[in-house]
């Protein structure tokens, strides 16, 4: 279990990154790619257990006797929650700002970047991006603050 | 297009948004949500003034988010309907904030309270504005995520039982709004209401075939009455009522309510009823869905008086009693709907039957939030809300008594209170529906109606009789009524009074919103549909 | 195609409906999830399906090519808006009827405190 944990979570991790990136033309976005970065941190949190992320990868001390809710890695996806809320508001709210509707959308092509070339910058990502994260953030609070009734 | 139609929104998502990023610093969070709630009647007092009643108003105005026109994006229109909504919506509001900073403990308030009552917000507001079919959906769903989390609150056997039935009942009730809704894109081809109105009065014109229009929107009518409490589907009423905080309760009676009336009224009114869609069922013949909205809403409302009425009669819990009555307020407010559909629409019966059922809806907003208010008062300072176990409270403290008088003698209907024009405008309603109609079914509405005249007066001075006079019982001898509550409950037992003497300016708003209701071309025109011609 | 999703979507509806009406907790959680499923088979239906070619779904035909021209983009994203609502709806049931029972101590949704 811990093994194939270890292949399959960075494997879970690109496709939903590549996931999120396409979103704006193609099928995928921040929802889809949001709950497959989820369902990896889940798997770890199967294979290992709830305090992993933190001594493990982090390195940190746990500290004992807290509740769940005031746990470090709980606060940090509350965190994430709430910047993907004020990213969200925000890529809606700019557009007023230049005069145009809530949650107008608008796209640059940028030329001339290095391997790519060329790449399509589009506002509608950035919505996206805070999408990603109020799934990633709200997912697994839910799963940990469960997990540690 | 004007930034004020979707103004109260945003300020609504923002401050919930805010309030959640303060969670740490309670002082500042609660600063915050009332400056919000302040924001929010500020805005909709605006968007109201310039855009709907003002002098140079235009009467309505439309905002298309991001951008994209009507038929394709999602709208959002702001007419006299939805105007007069959005002020019982941020009256109720702002009172009910107010009673909640004082009402609620600072341990519960601390964390997600603010976040959620303006995400309940967030989401009646939506539901007010939309013009399109599939976000009013979308909008029911934000308001009722809130309301299982604030129904479940307290986290008692009794509260986590009533939120999770709540929920199960309007998972199922979103299922089949879901069904309608899907259905009736598949019938006209659009989710947009204003288009699906021009659709459905010229079928042959987009080549649609508009028959299963009546069973759809029949799936609709159950799903808003399921929202509304209306009477088969009302069980879910006095246990999620006594389970959530009072000030959510006050909401929840107030506002939450309103929004299935009002889906029924902007559905039925502006959209369905200028469908050329012939109805030949049970013996009926008509010529649009709202032939039969007519006889089963009246029967729907007629016994959610009957039975809300004989409930609170029989209830010993303060918070039961209202919890039951205002089942059957709806169904006067539901009433006058159902005579609305059943009158002529050249005449002016529907106009003015809409009106009444509009008029009062907002003295049952006020009225009904003032007495759960008090409720929550009582039960703070006695620590109960037992009938029995109450008395004498007219002698301890008699402001707050004063504020509940005003609210149940309203609720009565005494003149010159807000109730009484309620009331009136309803019997009024239901007499001339009887007169330019003679049968059985407009006299059995008026029939209902002075039943439940009769049984709200009899609960109302039961309550007043056992809990206000008499001798005072241990748990009030021992009371201490918070001043900052009643400072609230006095301000809105004076609204009542206000809109009952200054009740003028108040019935022209109706009446405007009942025009707009009722002309769905207007509404047509006003969120200026582009291209989309012929399927 | 039609009546095969007719038949689906019955099915689900008859399969929800009757877990919702039993008596187990989780049973009736999952009748709420089941339930909503119906309705999602049933709006993509409404979308006009035809037999066809894998094109019809968007979702399977992404790289490349251009976007395909008959599925109905509309329903589609109806369906995934829902999806994502009842998404947050069922985790919100399961994680109430989780409190519920610990507060009631029965996993019998009919014994519970009224």
């Amino acid at each position: 279990m811990q093994t194939t944990t270890r292949v399959t979570v960075p494997i879970v991790l690109v496709v939903a990154i590549s996931l999120f990136l396409q979103g704006h033309n193609l099928p995928g976005g921040g929802f889809i790619g949001g709950v497959l970065t989820a369902a990896a941190f889940v798997l770890i949190y199967v294979a290992y257990d709830l305090d992993y992320l933190e001594s493990g990868v982090l390195g940190r001390e746990i500290e004992p006797g807290t509740s769940v809710f005031e746990h470090r890695t709980v606060t940090a996806y509350r965190r994430t929650l709430l910047a993907g809320l004020v990213i969200v508001l925000g890529s809606g709210v700019a557009g007023i700002l230049v005069g145009d509707p809530f949650l107008t959308q608008g796209y640059v092509h940028l030329e001339g970047i290095p391997v790519y070339h060329e790449v399509e910058l589009a506002s509608a990502l950035l919505f996206d991006l805070g999408v990603y994260l109020v799934v990633v953030g709200s997912l697994l609070t839910i799963v940990s603050v469960v997990s540690g009734e | 297009m004007s930034l004020l139609v979707i103004a109260p929104l945003l300020v609504a998502v923002t401050t919930a948004v805010l309030t959640l990023a303060l969670g740490r610093r309670p002082g500042i969070q609660r600063a915050t949500s009332v400056v919000g709630v302040l924001g929010y009647v500020g805005t909709v007092s605006a968007a109201v003034w310039t855009l709907v009643l003002g002098p140079a108003a235009p009467g309505a105005a439309v905002y298309q988010v991001g951008g994209w026109p009507a038929p394709f994006g999602i709208t959002l229109v702001l007419d006299g309907l939805s105007a007069f909504m959005l002020t019982i919506a941020a009256g109720v509001g702002i009172a009910s904030i107010l009673f909640s900073i004082r009402y609620v403990t600072p341990e519960n308030q601390r964390v997600y309270y603010h976040p959620l009552f303006h995400m309940l917000l967030v989401g009646v507001t939506g539901a007010f504005l939309t013009g399109d079919l599939f976000n009013l959906f979308v909008w029911f769903e934000v308001m009722l995520i809130a309301s299982y989390v604030f129904v479940a609150f307290y986290g008692t056997d009794r509260a986590t039982a009533a939120s999770f039935r709540y929920l199960v009942m309007n998972v199922f009730g979103s299922a089949l709004m879901l069904i309608a809704v899907g259905g009736l894109y598949a019938t006209t081809g659009t989710l947009n209401m204003a288009d699906m109105a021009r659709r459905l009065a010229a079928p042959d014109a987009y080549g649609i075939d508009p028959a299963p229009v009546v069973g759809l929107s029949a799936l609709l009518l159950a799903v808003f009455a399921l929202k509304a409490g209306l009477v088969p589907f009302q069980f879910w009423v006095p246990g999620a009522y006594t389970a959530a905080p009072t000030p959510i309760t006050a909401m929840f009676a107030g506002v939450t309510k309103k929004v299935g009336m009002y889906a029924i009224v902007r559905l039925y009114f502006t959209v369905f009823a200028a469908a050329a869609v012939p109805v030949d069922l049970f013996g009926m013949t008509a010529a649009s869905p709202l032939a039969f909205l007519a006889p089963v809403l009246g029967a729907m409302g007629a016994a959610s008086i009957v039975v809300g009425g004989f409930g609170a009669v029989g209830q010993d819990r303060l918070e039961g009693v209202f919890a039951y009555s205002s089942v059957g307020q709806v169904g006067f407010i539901a009433v006058p709907v159902a005579i609305a559909a059943a009158a002529d629409p050249a005449g002016t019966l529907r106009g003015a039957a809409v009106a009444a059922a509009l008029v009062f809806a907002l003295h049952h907003a006020l009225a009904k939030g003032l007495l759960f208010l008090s409720v929550g008062a009582i039960e703070d300072a006695t620590d109960t809300d037992r009938l029995r176990e109450l008395g004498g409270l007219a002698d301890r403290s008699p402001v707050l008594s004063g504020a509940v008088f005003v609210g149940l003698l309203s609720l009565m209907g005494l003149p010159p209170l807000a109730g009484f024009f309620g009331k009136l405008l309803a019997f009024d309603a239901a007499v001339r529906g009887l007169a330019s109609d003679p049968g059985v079914a407009p006299a059995l509405a008026l029939v209902a109606l002075l039943l439940g005249a009769v049984l709200t007066i009899l609960y109302a001075t039961r309550v007043w009789i056992v809990g206000f006079w008499g001798r005072e019982t241990p748990a009030v001898e021992a009371a201490s009524v918070d001043s900052g509550q009643v400072a609230v409950l006095v301000a809105l037992a004076a609204a009542v009074v206000l809109v009952g003497v200054g009740f003028d300016p108040v019935y022209r708003f109706a009446e405007t919103a009942a025009t707009a209701a009722l002309d769905g071309e207007a509404y047509v025109e006003v969120v200026g549909l582009e291209g989309g011609d012929g399927a | 195609m039609s009546v095969a999703l007719a038949i689906a979507v019955g099915g689900l509806f008859a399969v929800g409906t009757f877990l919702l009406l039993q008596r187990d907790l989780i049973r009736v959680v999952l009748g709420v999830a089941v339930v909503s499923q119906a309705t999602f088979v049933y709006l993509i239906a409404m979308g006009g399906i035809d037999e066809g070619a894998r094109d019809l779904v968007p979702v399977l035909d992404t790289h490349g090519g251009g976007v395909p021209e008959i599925a109905d983009p509309v329903v589609q994203a109806l369906v995934l808006t829902a999806i994502v609502i009842s998404f947050g709806t069922t985790a919100l049931a399961l994680v109430l009827s989780y409190r519920a029972y610990e507060e009631n101590e029965t996993m019998d949704v009919t014994e519970w405190a009224r």
